[in-house]
Order: C-alpha cells, then sequence, then structure tokens
C-alpha cells in the first residue's frame, strides 16, 4: 500500500474577521492507494468541504494536499486525476447516457474508437446498456446514479469521489447500491473516497473511516476500531447508540482501572491510553446496548428497574434506571421461547468483558 | 377539496371580466374585420374583398419599410442577444460581488425609463456624432435598437440560466473541461431556449418601437410602423388596416414561438 492522498495542516476558511467560519481546522490525513475512505460526520461538519477540497472546487486557506505524491492545491478540477459523483447526479439533460459517460475521455482528447470501448465496458460495469441511447429524464433515481457512477469511472480517475451519493434513493434501492459501490470499488480497485452522514453506510461499506465534527477530524480507524473502541463522547453518540454514564473512579493503577457502579460495587473498565484517572474523580463511560445481558440477580454486575420495553422486530430494547437515577439502554435479541420481563421488575445485567469503556469528554 | 374562495362568486365579477375582454380585443377585432371591407369607409360593411391586401402587396413603399422593419429587428435583436447573454452570465455566473443589484438595475433600465425620454436623449446623441462624422446610415438605428431591446433579451435569457444546475458545470470541470470547453459544450447547448426567446422577445420589441425610431432615423429610414404613422396622420384607409393585419399575424407567430420554445424545457 502507498498514500493516494496526503493531507497535511489543511484549513478552511469562508469570510473573513468576526464572521469567518473556520469549515475545516488542521486536518491531517492519509487516504491509501485503493482504499474504501469514507468521511463520515453530521451536516456542517466539513466533510463535503474536505471532499471539494480533494476534487479542486474549493482551494485551501492554509496547508498542502497531495494526490499520488504531487501537490495539487491551487490547480482546477480538470487538472486533477479526481472525478465525483455529485449528491443531485449533476447528470448532462440535454446529452444520453452515452454522451454522458464519454464526456470526460472526449475532453482529455481521446480516440473516438477508444471512448466508444470505454463507454461500452462502462456501461457493461454498471448493468446499463439497455439505457445508452436514453437520455437522464427518462431514467429512474438508481439508473440516474449508475450512469453517473460511470461517468466518473470511465476516464480511469485514481481517486473517485462521492458526495453522499446515496442519499436521494430510498431504502431498498440504497441497499442494493451500497454493495454495487463496494463491487465496483472491488472490481475497479479504485481510491475511493465517500462522504456521508449515515453512519451504518459508512461502517458497513469503509474500510477505514475519519469521523468529524465542527471541522475537524475526531477518530480515524477502522469501522471496527471506531465502533468498538470510540475514542470520545461525540464519536460514541454518532456511530450507533450508546449509553453515556457518569460514574467515579474507583481505583486506577498499572493493572486498569475501576469504576463505582451505583448499588453494584466495582466494576473493570477499558480506558484510553493516555488519559490520566484521579480516584474520586467523575468520568464518562460508555457501553454498547447490546453488549449487555439479563442474568439471574445474584451474578449481576449491575442491577436497574425496567421502565418500558420497544419492540423493533429482531430485537426489544428495554429501557431501563440505575438505583443512582441514570437511564440504560439494553438491547435483546428476540427469541420465541423468552418471555419479557414486565415494567417495575427489578433486573440484574451483566456486562460484556471491556465493554464499559472510559471516554475523553 | 376544500371550498375556498372563489372570486367567480363575487357579483359583478363576470361583468367586469367580459367587458376587460373586449376593451382588449374589440378594436382589434374591427381593424382585422375592415381591412376585409370592399369600400374605403371604416365603419359602413360593404361586403367582404381581399382588395386592400392586394393594395398593400403592390405599394413598393410597403414593401421597402417592411423589409427595412425586418432586417433591422433581426439584426439588433442578434446584437442584443449576444450582449444579453455576455449580461446574463456575467450577473450569475460569478460570486456576489458589491453593486450587483445595481448592475441589474441598470440593465434593465430602458424598461423604466419612459421610452420618449430615451428617444430624445438618443436624438441629441445621434445629431451630434452625425454634425461630427457626417455618416447618416443605418448605423444609429442598429445601435438604438440593439441598445432598447437589450433587457428584453435580458430577461428570458438570465431566467434560463438561474434555473440550470449551477453543479452541471463543475461537473464538466471535473470531467477535464476546461473554462471554454465546459461553456461550449454545457452552458450554451443548455441556455437555447433562453437565448432563442431572449432573440424573439427583442425582435418583436425591435419591430414594434415607434418613439426611438422617429428620433433617430434619418431621411429615407422609414420602418413600418412610422410608415403607417405617417399614412394615419394623412388619412385613414383600410390599406392600413390590411397592413396592420399582416403585422399583427408576424407577430402573434413570434408570441407564438416564445411560448412554446420557454414552455417547453429539458
Amino acid at each position: 500500500m502507498s498514500a493516494e492522498i496526503e493531507i497535511s495542516g489543511l484549513s478552511k476558511v469562508f469570510g473573513q474577521g468576526a464572521g469567518a467560519f473556520h469549515a475545516l481546522s488542521g486536518i491531517y490525513l492519509t487516504i491509501e492507494t485503493g482504499e474504501f475512505f469514507t468521511l463520515l460526520g453530521p451536516s456542517g461538519c466539513g466533510k463535503t468541504t474536505l471532499l471539494r477540497m480533494i476534487a479542486g472546487f474549493e482551494q485551501p486557506t492554509a496547508g498542502t494536499l497531495r494526490i499520488n505524491g504531487e501537490e495539487v492545491a491551487g490547480k482546477g478540477p480538470n487538472a486533477r486525476p479526481v472525478n465525483t459523483v455529485f449528491q443531485n447526479y449533476a447528470l448532462f439533460p440535454h446529452m444520453s447516457v452515452r454522451d454522458n459517460i464519454g464526456f470526460g475521455l472526449k475532453m482529455l482528447g481521446r480516440p473516438r474508437a477508444e471512448v466508444a470501448a470505454t463507454v461500452d465496458e462502462m456501461l457493461r460495469l454498471v448493468r446499463m446498456e439497455a439505457m445508452a441511447t436514453r437520455k437522464p429524464s427518462e431514467l429512474s433515481g438508481g439508473q440516474q446514479q449508475r450512469v453517473a457512477l460511470a461517468r466518473a469511472l470511465a476516464p480511469r480517475p485514481r481517486v473517485l469521489l462521492l458526495d453522499e451519493p446515496l442519499s436521494a434513493l430510498d431504502l431498498k434501492l440504497r441497499k442494493e447500491m451500497q454493495s454495487e459501490l463496494k463491487r465496483l470499488q472491488v472490481e475497479t480497485g479504485i481510491t475511493f473516497v465517500f462522504v456521508t452522514h449515515d453512519q451504518e453506510e459508512a461502517l458497513t461499506m469503509s474500510d477505514r473511516i475519519a469521523v468529524m465534527n465542527a471541522g475537524r477530524i475526531l477518530q480515524l480507524g477502522t469501522p471496527h476500531e471506531i465502533y468498538n473502541t470510540p475514542s470520545d463522547r461525540f464519536v460514541a453518540g454518532f456511530i450507533g447508540d450508546t449509553n453515556v454514564l457518569s460514574l467515579a473512579v474507583a481505583s486506577s493503577g498499572v493493572d486498569g482501572v475501576t469504576l463505582a457502579v451505583p448499588g453494584a460495587g466495582t466494576l473493570p473498565a477499558a480506558s484510553l491510553d493516555g488519559l490520566t484517572l484521579l480516584v474520586g474523580q467523575t468520568v464518562t463511560a460508555v457501553v454498547r446496548p447490546e453488549q449487555a445481558r439479563l442474568c439471574p440477580l445474584a451474578e449481576a454486575d449491575l442491577t436497574a428497574t425496567l421502565e418500558q420495553t420497544v419492540f423493533f422486530g429482531t430485537d426489544t430494547h428495554l429501557h431501563l434506571r440505575l438505583a443512582d437515577g441514570q437511564g440504560f439502554i439494553l438491547r435483546r435479541q428476540n427469541a420465541a421461547d423468552e418471555v419479557d420481563p414486565a415494567p417495575g421488575d427489578r433486573l440484574g445485567l451483566r456486562l460484556a468483558r471491556g465493554a464499559l469503556r472510559v471516554l475523553r469528554d | 377539496m376544500a371550498k375556498g374562495f372563489d372570486v367567480r362568486r363575487l357579483p359583478g365579477f363576470a361583468s367586469v371580466a367580459l367587458l376587460t375582454i373586449a376593451l382588449l380585443y374589440v378594436p382589434i377585432v374591427i381593424l382585422v374585420v375592415f381591412s376585409f371591407n370592399d369600400s374605403i369607409s371604416q365603419s359602413q360593411w360593404a361586403g367582404f374583398s381581399m382588395r386592400w391586401y392586394e393594395t398593400a402587396m403592390n405599394n413598393a413603399t410597403v414593401r421597402d419599410v417592411s423589409i427595412r422593419s425586418l432586417w433591422l429587428a433581426g439584426v439588433s435583436a442578434g446584437f442584443a442577444t449576444v450582449l444579453a447573454t455576455l449580461a446574463a452570465l456575467g450577473t450569475t455566473r460569478v460570486g456576489r460581488f458589491p453593486g450587483q443589484t445595481m448592475i441589474y438595475a441598470l440593465i434593465n433600465q430602458p424598461l423604466m425609463v419612459p421610452e420618449i425620454v430615451t428617444g430624445i436623449a438618443l436624438l441629441i446623441v445621434v445629431a451630434f456624432v452625425k454634425v461630427q462624422t457626417g455618416y447618416t446610415g443605418m448605423g444609429y438605428m442598429v445601435l438604438a435598437h440593439t441598445a432598447f431591446c437589450i433587457p428584453f433579451a435580458y430577461l428570458p435569457i438570465r431566467a434560463r440560466l438561474e434555473t440550470l444546475d449551477p453543479n452541471l458545470e463543475i461537473a464538466a470541470a471535473d470531467l477535464y473541461a476546461g473554462p471554454v470547453r465546459a461553456f461550449w459544450h454545457i452552458t450554451l447547448p443548455l441556455l437555447v431556449p433562453g437565448i432563442m426567446a431572449g432573440f424573439m422577445l427583442g425582435f418583436v420589441t425591435s419591430l414594434d418601437t415607434v418613439v426611438i425610431t422617429e428620433f433617430v432615423k434619418s431621411a429615407g429610414q422609414e420602418t413600418l410602423p412610422t410608415y403607417m404613422l405617417g399614412q394615419i396622420r394623412r388619412s385613414t384607409t383600410p390599406e392600413m388596416n390590411a397592413v396592420a393585419t399582416l403585422f399583427l399575424l408576424l407577430s402573434l407567430v413570434f408570441v407564438t414561438a416564445f411560448f412554446l420554445i420557454t414552455r417547453k424545457r429539458g
């Protein structure tokens, strides 16, 4: 693996003076060749600005941006080996599907025969052979999406940028296109940089994810790392559901940390490297709802009172209240032979090893 | 559907509506009807005849001024459309800049300044230039009509540009098209309906204007409207009804084409 995109100290400020908006502040990031890389974050976090800077639609206020080792800051989008799939597809309405797909190659001055051959190949790749002579307005949303992909892939860019390309599709089509995108990425070997605010989409498709908020990258890692070892409260809350608890440190030493759990003594907790914890200090700790299970009261790590149950089909969420009043949600997979406890019941909970994690605030 | 306010239930609505329609169209209908009158009278119907059309067709002056009007309208609307297209691009395809609204207002100035004022202003300038240069050709008329037509051509072009997704041009740039080729392959083809509508509106405006022409024209530069005005000052003959009817027909063709072009969009 080698570095496809190297971003160093990249900042973007819109406007000046008191009204200036810092869209991106000091981004450092390396994206590897052939990687499916996702920029994930809420709207306004700077992920689209970062994508637009890689594409060349925006120029950075400060910092450097290298694509395949070459500095591209200051270069326009037509001088970068990068193509974009736009959120609204931006297909050329006056051109046929064929002409849309061939546009990039035509602009690159490739011979007519080569353009035709590549367009045919792209039509096959996205399974749109039958629609080659149609105009974009005669296509469904999913079909337009495929044409937009083919158009961006046809010039064989080093990097394909995707700006929330699935957000306009309905749920079923979105699932289909997710696996389609993954297939295309594997088949072409092109580096994909994907922008989304949908954490599930990010987890299922990406090799690595950068979680962003307020113009910064909060955590960079594989989907497993991001989900299982979130670095802070924002990441933990943004990726999946999580229980956020305020707990006091009971002990802290070389062999780990224990936290005082209301009404149940102490529990060992995983902690971030380099986080200094003082005994008695109140810290933020998280537990995923699926990492706790019900157990007999005698074996329980902690106890709680059931307030209500919410049925989700494949699983049920139990809304619990701990002894000190903090809320806790437990997710239980539904099985035919189990009976849900009733509201008001006192229940014992057992946590998976390493499930309780102390976070930076 | 909930029964809302329906203006048709207001007392007197129908009569006002009918009166308005009558006001708009009865004079035109009378003009057209009497162009077919087999008499010189404008009030006594003496049977159907095409004789006034024949007279008009055989009138060399009518032919000359018509050709001049069409030529002038074509050339002026052509220039005005090119300039209006550039103006529309310059006011929509750039970042916001101070004075943008001012420029928008300035481009539309002829829509707001009374035509007579523009006419007199042009008269003074043209008279001055004529004295200085001695040139008395159609150049003045082309310049005056072009300037007058720009805002009419500008409006539909700008409207079309504003509905175009700016992402299309960005996508073209992303696909290795430089600014010139992005404009040529993407913006311009998509702008064609707006440009055609702008040209037609400019053409009809030029064809129609009397005031500007009256003030700017030199000897022997009568256009159809100023010629008709001159004829009617002397005596009203059904020949002018026939010419006016043909003129109306031409305008209708253009307005219909304008409507069809602006309605049919991708």
